[in-house]
């Protein structure tokens, strides 16, 4: 009798959680990561802007591929050295039924220092001086010096209406009360760490989206995530685990999409005068920085291979990356071309540099930064032990690694880097540039590296307003790094989502977001 | 009686205060809550700023000052990531955690005794073995496996229950539960199982170890020779004897689950403050660790008393006295 009553409490239970998880007009996606607070101008993290994204537009938006593309500004343009001119979209409303002009986008500039967190928005307004509305859809902002990549800036820069009000913070924000846009989706609810819960806007000026209802569910767990997945009570995850993808993929009930990260594992000589940590050869401490040699920095170059790398080290979970930035990014050198893997060739770069037995040196990298950096290292090491090398390779935590590394100890460091704006600026002026901090550039720049060349071209670069000379700019500077050698980039890692198969369709997105309102259902 | 009471009180007075002095050193040691939230994109300028709207900058001594002040005003600030008061943040979460832990108790103790009590009142029989055999895989196999199991068994093979998070809420008597619906006892089985296996084990061999040392005691012996029915001797006597070790165990659980069942809280995305804290010490959130920290001394403070007082009621050998 007992054991009937269980069984019919199990079956009712059973019941209960049979019953259609989502409908066809609702989308339920698992995130590793939502906000931390509906405010949008709170904070600078990744999940935070993908998430709000749904809710406010940004001024500039951009693409797949991180390239700029309209916003609720349609088009700008420089009108002289310090004056960017943005003009509005025209008959965009709010969630509230009012229209958007001008006053409510210099509003949200100037709302940002006033409410900004610990992980600060004042980084994408820290050129501008002052806005000015012109007229209702023209907005004029002066900047502190030339400012070329302030549209760049812009890309995070939520509209809130001006009605808001600067006394308005969290609280009104987290309740729904304040948390109006201009964005496909209105706010319904939100808890910390929990559910974000989104209505479909039907006037949204891009055109309504496909989804109804959208709930963005947190689930930090990789393996919990998959879980929810092969449940059902998802239709969609990010952040799928190489594990999983293997079996995935042969798996008919799942569909895997794939996509390109802004994330590239990038080598890092030490080319000061004296290595952090001694290279040597038989036990004996070299005279000089071997690594300052470019044949030595070709040679190590040369050993690496990518094709293995990928297929191998990453199970098919990468790209061979030439440069530090992705293909399609502003300032990727079409030039470039791709990296070959010659040991002998290497060999002989390395005896002509004088070290023909090879020498022994210290490899230090991450181990939990990004999926695979530690096992990547291991195959590094070993690569080069086959052009003769000693390689003390050391995974390390990244709350160990970068401190350490910021107070510059290692000779040869590994790790990622996201070109999380698109362009080369971020990229080449934290990593490759002289260090000044004076100018805010090689505040990255661990290596020592400093080639004089390369900052004339950058920096020209950086003082230019007109987009397509700036990017031949950058397209130059890129080249003169890579080819010598100032950082060697090995692989793109690339980011996975998983859905039901045949339930939807969307375009993987290089930074990585999860947009529902670019997610449609197959018919 | 009072003056027990008025002891306990000054005594986690002084508790919880050493404790805060402690946890504001560590933190305060790790580093810079800046430093690690910061985007690398920014400015020298914009971080000294921050430092500086944080009191970062102030010595060790003036913040802590400040933060008992604060306290002394009921402020225990907000959190640095999400700019919630830290009290709302905790308690918003707490709820879940309560529920999930209570659960996991009451299967525990309900699971856990009655079967510590057959393996000790026949401690020779197959099923005494088998339970004794379980017992030690419930404290020794990790949570987080046993959680991707029934996850992977309940929930993708068999489609029977939610493989995580917490279900409908309902509101009884003024109080908010997911424990009032069918579809939050789908969701809490699982996790609440789960969390109860470790505690189940010690439930059973803590019963037992006390029922095989009771049964050959003097007091079993007279009973049975008065003719008192085994039932009778286990349930009235024997158990009452051997509760003191067994409730002080699990008050002592029922204190460290609420504060950090962070385990089975991530592997079935349960919204409680264990995964809370552990985001909170990745991200340096210090108000939060800091509160949340004090919190659970407090938390600790109060189960052991209620501990204390169950004694008295088990065993009145044991008084309540002043400075005890």
């Amino acid at each position: 009798m007992k054991k009937l009553t269980l069984k019919s409490a199990v079956a009712a239970l059973a019941l209960i959680a049979a019953a259609p998880a989502a409908m066809a007009a609702d989308l339920v996606i698992g995130l590793r990561a939502g906000p931390d607070s509906i405010d949008p101008h709170w904070s600078t993290l990744g999940s935070q802007a993908e998430a709000l994204r749904h809710v406010f537009d940004t001024l500039v938006d951009v693409d797949e591929k991180l390239q700029l593309k309209p916003g609720l500004a349609v088009s700008w343009e420089p009108i002289d050295d310090t004056t960017w001119e943005f003009k509005m979209r025209e008959g965009v409303k709010f969630h509230d039924g009012t229209d958007f002009t001008a006053e409510d986008a210099k509003f949200s500039i100037e709302r940002i220092p006033q409410v900004t967190g610990p992980m600060p928005m004042t980084l994408y307004t820290k050129y501008v001086d002052s806005v000015e509305v012109v007229d209702d859809y023209t907005l004029r902002v002066k900047t502190k010096g030339m400012a070329p990549s302030l549209p760049n800036d812009f890309t995070r820069l939520f509209v809130v209406p001006s009605e808001t009000g600067m006394e308005a913070g969290n609280e009104e924000f987290n309740s729904g009360e304040k948390a109006i846009g201009t964005g496909p989706y209105t706010f319904v609810s939100w808890q910390p760490k929990g559910d974000l819960v989104l209505e479909r806007f039907d006037d949204y000026w891009g055109g309504q989206a496909a989804w109804e209802t959208v709930t963005r569910r947190e689930i930090p767990e990789d393996t919990s995530r998959v879980a929810a997945l092969r449940s059902g009570e998802v239709d969609l995850i990010n952040y799928v685990p190489a594990s999983d993808y293997l079996a995935m993929k042969n798996d008919g009930d799942i569909e895997t999409f794939v996509s390109d990260s802004v994330y590239i594992l990038n080598i890092a000589p030490s080319v000061k005068d004296e290595e952090p940590q001694p290279i040597k050869v038989n036990g004996e401490e070299v005279e000089g920085n071997p690594l300052q040699d470019l044949r030595v920095r070709k040679a190590l170059d040369l050993a690496i291979n990518r094709d293995v790398l990928v297929n191998v080290v990453l199970e098919g979970l990468g790209t061979p990356a030439n440069q530090l930035m992705p293909e399609g990014f502003f300032g990727y050198s079409p030039e470039l071309g791709e990296r070959e893997y010659d040991i002998e060739k290497a060999k002989e770069l390395l005896a002509q540099a004088g070290y023909p037995e090879g020498f022994e040196i210290d490899f230090t990298c991450t181990n939990n930064r990004v999926p695979g950096d530690a096992v990547v290292c291991e195959a590094l090491a070993q690569m080069w032990s086959r052009l003769g090398l000693k390689v003390n390779a050391q995974a390390l935590n990244g709350t160990v690694f970068f401190p350490a590394a910021a107070r510059e100890e290692y000779t040869m460091t590994m790790s990622a880097w996201g070109t999380l704006t698109g362009e080369a600026a971020y990229t080449y002026g934290a990593l490759v540039h002289t260090k000044d901090p004076e100018k805010g550039f090689g505040n990255f720049n661990r290596a020592g590296y400093s080639n004089p060349e390369f900052d004339k071209v950058f920096g020209e670069g950086a003082q230019t307003l007109d987009p397509e000379a700036r990017k031949k700019l950058y397209e130059e500077a890129s080249f003169i790094a890579m080819e010598d050698r100032a950082l060697i980039p090995t692989v793109i890692l690339q980011t996975v989502w998983a859905a039901n198969a045949d339930t939807i369709e969307m375009t993987p997105r290089v930074d990585q977001e999860t947009r529902a309102y670019a997610i449609t259902p197959v018919e | 009686m009072l003056s027990y009471f008025v002891t306990r009180l000054a005594q986690a007075v002084v508790v919880v205060f050493a404790m805060s002095v402690i946890v504001f050193v560590g933190v305060f040691a790790i580093g810079n809550p800046i430093d690690v939230m910061i985007d690398p994109g920014a400015t020298a300028e914009i971080r000294q700023k921050l430092i500086e709207q944080y009191g970062l900058d102030q010595p060790l001594v003036v913040q802590y000052w400040t933060f008992l002040q604060n306290v002394a005003q009921g402020d225990l600030g907000n959190s640095m990531v999400y700019n919630i008061p830290v009290v709302d943040l905790v308690f918003s979460r707490f709820p879940a955690t309560l529920e999930l832990v209570l659960v996991s108790v009451l299967i525990a103790v309900g699971v856990g005794i009655p079967a510590g009590l057959w393996a000790g009142y026949r401690p020779e029989s197959l099923g005494a073995k088998m339970i004794m055999a379980l017992s030690v895989l419930g404290f020794s196999v990790p949570t987080f496996w046993i959680g991707m199991l029934l996850i992977m068994g309940f929930a993708v093979e068999l489609g029977w229950l939610p493989s995580g998070g917490r279900g409908d809420e309902a509101t009884v008597f003024g109080i908010t539960s997911s424990l009032f619906t069918p579809d939050g006892w789908s969701h809490v089985i699982m996790p609440a199982i789960n969390l109860s296996l470790f505690k189940m084990g010690l439930m059973i061999r803590l019963t037992r170890a006390g029922m095989v040392e009771a049964m050959g005691t003097d007091y079993v012996k007279f009973a049975r020779a008065q003719g008192l029915p085994d039932r009778q001797i286990v349930f009235r006597h024997i158990l009452r004897n051997i509760s003191i070790p067994i409730v002080t165990v699990l008050g002592l659980e029922l204190g460290s689950t609420l504060a950090f069942a962070v385990v089975t809280e991530s592997v079935f995305n349960w919204p409680g403050v264990g995964k809370l804290i552990i985001d909170s010490i990745l991200q340096l959130d210090r108000p939060v660790m800091v509160s949340y920290l004090i919190m659970v001394v407090i938390l600790f403070v109060l189960i052991n008393l209620v501990v204390d007082l169950v004694y008295a009621r088990l065993d009145p050998r044991v008084r309540l006295k002043g400075g005890a």
